[in-house]
């Protein structure tokens, strides 16, 4: 069965420090897959890689059969992603940002339709930038579904939301998997990880350190998630 | 392909959204119309003299700061960033970028335009020229501009290296000083400014011989825009944390370098004037003696062959030169200004103007057409028309007649109606809308000419 993602042998270096070193991983369809780690870790890099932003100096990156290195567009177009530190122009609004958005997929959802099930439908003339924090992460999240992606790349997407939006994201995700598709979610929140992933990849200086589900990483320790995690990565508790 | 149509259409409803950007993209571009008519009012043609200044002008804005700052501003904010996860190239977007930016100034073009019409600025010349070559020096600087988001990381900094731009185009680049006015020195540094290139070929459309005489400024205007956007997509960045790969610069920087070179060496640095209304002098400048008193000779009947032999001929100014020229008998001239040169000869004998029963308001009138020509500097244009004008004067007055009445219309230039000069559209030449004296100094010239054509001292090859 084709995997919606997978990784091999992926390494990156920035200057002297390399931020990832022979990462490999897999994300079957239907799954959610977590990286955790500290900040620095590698995470965000993986992301970018994934996603075609950062050229890796090594691996292979396949999204739902699709080289990622050899043909970046067509990857992209099987993916949706929420990046930290981004923005839409501050005059655009929310059906606009949907339609500009959906005109490039070949078959993008109905605008009307996310609108409604984002709850923007009061808001979607208004300027982006009169929108709160809450419906501009809402928007973003739309902007992501537009193309019906088969992967879904989230990078820290619930870092400064309040707990109802929060809530409202972990929804999403779970509706995500539901419809059959695959969500790659990096975060350093144990909870958040430990509620909506199928299986976590543990990363510490650019390397997976330890993989498999929260159940499995825990074992019969006793011990929370988080202190499991802080110990493979050399945190102190 | 319609995701870039999407994209244009949301940068040019993003830019009405934006107050700063309307102020910027059209205020301003009206503000220097009105400026450059405020200093030139008194031309005889309003504006037509500086169609490719106040374009240029218009270009410049939005290249130097328009562009850039929308660019930068949004890849500072994320919002490239955003944009970069969507399933397209970055030519794509910075396409999306540019048509809008076009579209932009070319309305905004156009409402400058539609004002100085407003003004009673004449219809150009060549219009779809003027287009083309408006298009051209838009490539030209919006490259420029390109290269400028590409190299800076915050919006302060456009305004700073935009602004290092902006000024020296206006001062040494022909924009907002007259080349024909700067010093030798500048004339020579200004080949350097592409700024010069683009208000060339504006005003050869404008009012000159079209771009069949741009060629070297056209060149130009596409190397230098060429160069622009080859560099500028070889820094593209879509984050700021990204650092440009600043050699390209040396692309953009030496095309400017080697097209002035090639200009320094093709000897293109000396300005002759685009207009020229200087005073041409009295009648009396061209009288080796004192002509008789006004009542030995209330009529043109009463002009005899001495009055015309006491004229110099050698005092007029040569054929060759700037005030009044005219080609050789035996010259051909350059086809492509051969339509416009047909129309002029086919449109003469059901002017109005050119059939009155007067026949010194008759030539006086037709001689007016040769006259605004040579004060637009018409290039060849100017060359050629009078050889028309004589050409029907002989045709429409009689032999006996034609000496004496040239001769009373060169000795008194200031007499008869201007009327005939707000109807020259016939010819697709501009009205005269403003003073008329530097074009009744042409009509006194050219009468001259013509009359020691007839009477022999001067050679009518």
């Amino acid at each position: 069965m084709t995997k919606a993602l997978t990784v091999a042998g992926l390494s990156r270096r920035h200057g002297a420090v390399q931020a990832v070193d022979g990462i490999a991983f897999e994300i079957a369809v239907g799954e959610v897959f977590g990286l955790l780690g500290a900040n620095g870790a590698g995470k965000t890099t993986i992301i970018e890689c994934v996603l075609g932003l950062v050229r890796p100096d090594a691996g292979s990156i396949h999204i739902c059969g699709v080289d990622a290195r050899a043909d970046v567009q067509a990857a992209r177009a099987k993916t949706g992603a929420v990046l930290q530190a981004t923005e839409l122009p501050d005059k655009i609004t929310p059906r606009e940002a949907l339609e500009v958005f959906g005109a490039f997929y070949s078959q993008p959802l109905n605008s009307d339709a996310l609108l409604d099930r984002f709850g923007l439908r009061e808001k979607q003339d208004a300027a982006y930038e009169s929108l709160s924090g809450g419906q501009k992460q809402r928007l973003a999240l739309a902007l992501v579904f537009v193309g019906d992606p088969q992967l879904l790349v989230l990078d820290e997407p619930t870092a400064g939301l309040d707990i109802q939006m929060r809530r409202e994201l972990h929804d999403h995700i779970r509706d995500m998997k539901a419809a059959g598709r695959a969500v790659l979610l990096a975060t350093h929140d144990m909870d958040e990880a430990a509620q909506l992933c199928d299986r976590i990849a543990v990363i510490a200086g650019g390397k997976i350190v330890a993989m498999g589900a929260p159940a499995e990483l825990i074992g019969g320790s006793g011990h929370t998630l988080e202190d499991v995690i802080l110990k493979l990565t050399g945190g102190v508790r | 392909m319609t995701a870039l149509l999407h994209l244009t259409l949301l940068g040019l409803k993003l830019n009405f959204r934006n107050r700063m950007a309307i102020l910027y993209g059209y205020l301003f571009p009206l503000i220097f119309l009105v400026a450059f008519w405020a200093v030139y009012r008194g031309d005889p043609v309003p504006l037509a003299l500086h169609v490719g200044q106040f374009l240029t002008v218009t270009i410049l804005g939005s290249a130097c700061f328009g562009l850039p700052t929308t660019i930068v501003s949004e890849r500072e904010r994320g919002v490239w960033r955003r944009y970069r996860l969507l399933p397209a190239p970055g030519w794509v977007f910075l396409t999306s970028v540019l048509l809008a930016r076009a579209m932009l100034l070319v309305t905004a073009a156009l409402l400058q335009l539609a004002l100085a019409f407003a003004f009673g600025m004449p219809a150009p010349t060549h219009p779809l020229g003027l287009f083309a070559a408006f298009a051209m020096a838009s490539f030209a600087f919006l490259g420029v501009g390109l290269v400028i988001a590409m190299l800076v990381d915050n919006v302060p900094a456009v305004q700073a290296l935009g602004q290092c731009i902006f000024l020296p185009m206006l001062i040494i680049g022909g924009v907002a000083v007259r080349l024909e006015s700067l010093p030798n020195w500048a004339q020579h540094v200004s080949l350097f400014a592409p700024a010069r290139y683009a208000v060339e070929a504006l005003q050869l459309s404008a009012t000159g011989a079209g771009l069949s005489r741009a060629g070297f400024d056209l060149a130009a205007l596409l190397l230098i825009g060429a160069a622009g956007a080859v560099a500028a997509g070889a820094m593209f960045r879509w984050d700021r944390a990204f650092i440009p790969r600043r050699a390209w610069l040396l692309l953009a920087v030496g095309m400017w370098v080697a097209v002035g070179v090639a200009a320094e060496t093709r000897g293109r640095a000396t300005v002759s004037a685009v207009s020229d209304t200087r005073e041409v002098g009295t009648a009396r400048d061209y009288v080796a003696a004192a002509p008789k008193p006004q009542t030995a000779s209330a009529s043109w009947k009463d002009v005899t062959q001495s009055d015309i032999d006491g004229i110099d001929f050698k005092r007029l100014p040569a054929d060759e030169g700037i005030i009044a020229p005219l080609s050789r008998g035996d010259e051909a001239p350059d086809p492509a200004i051969l339509p416009t040169l047909d129309r002029i000869r086919d449109a003469m004998p059901g002017w109005a103007p050119g059939t009155v029963s007067d026949p010194v308001q008759r030539a006086r009138n037709l001689l007016g057409i040769a006259a605004v020509p040579d004060i637009l500097q018409m290039e060849q244009v100017e060359r050629f028309v009078p050889r028309l004008v004589f050409a029907r004067l002989q045709a429409v007055i009689p032999p006996r007649d034609l000496p004496k009445i040239l001769y009373w219309i060169a000795l008194h230039p200031d007499d008869g109606s201007d009327a005939a000069m707000h109807q020259l559209d016939a010819f697709g030449l501009p009205d005269i809308t403003g003073p008329t004296r530097p074009v009744r100094g042409r009509v006194m010239l050219y009468a001259f000419k013509l009359l020691g054509r007839l009477a022999g001292p001067l050679p009518n090859n």
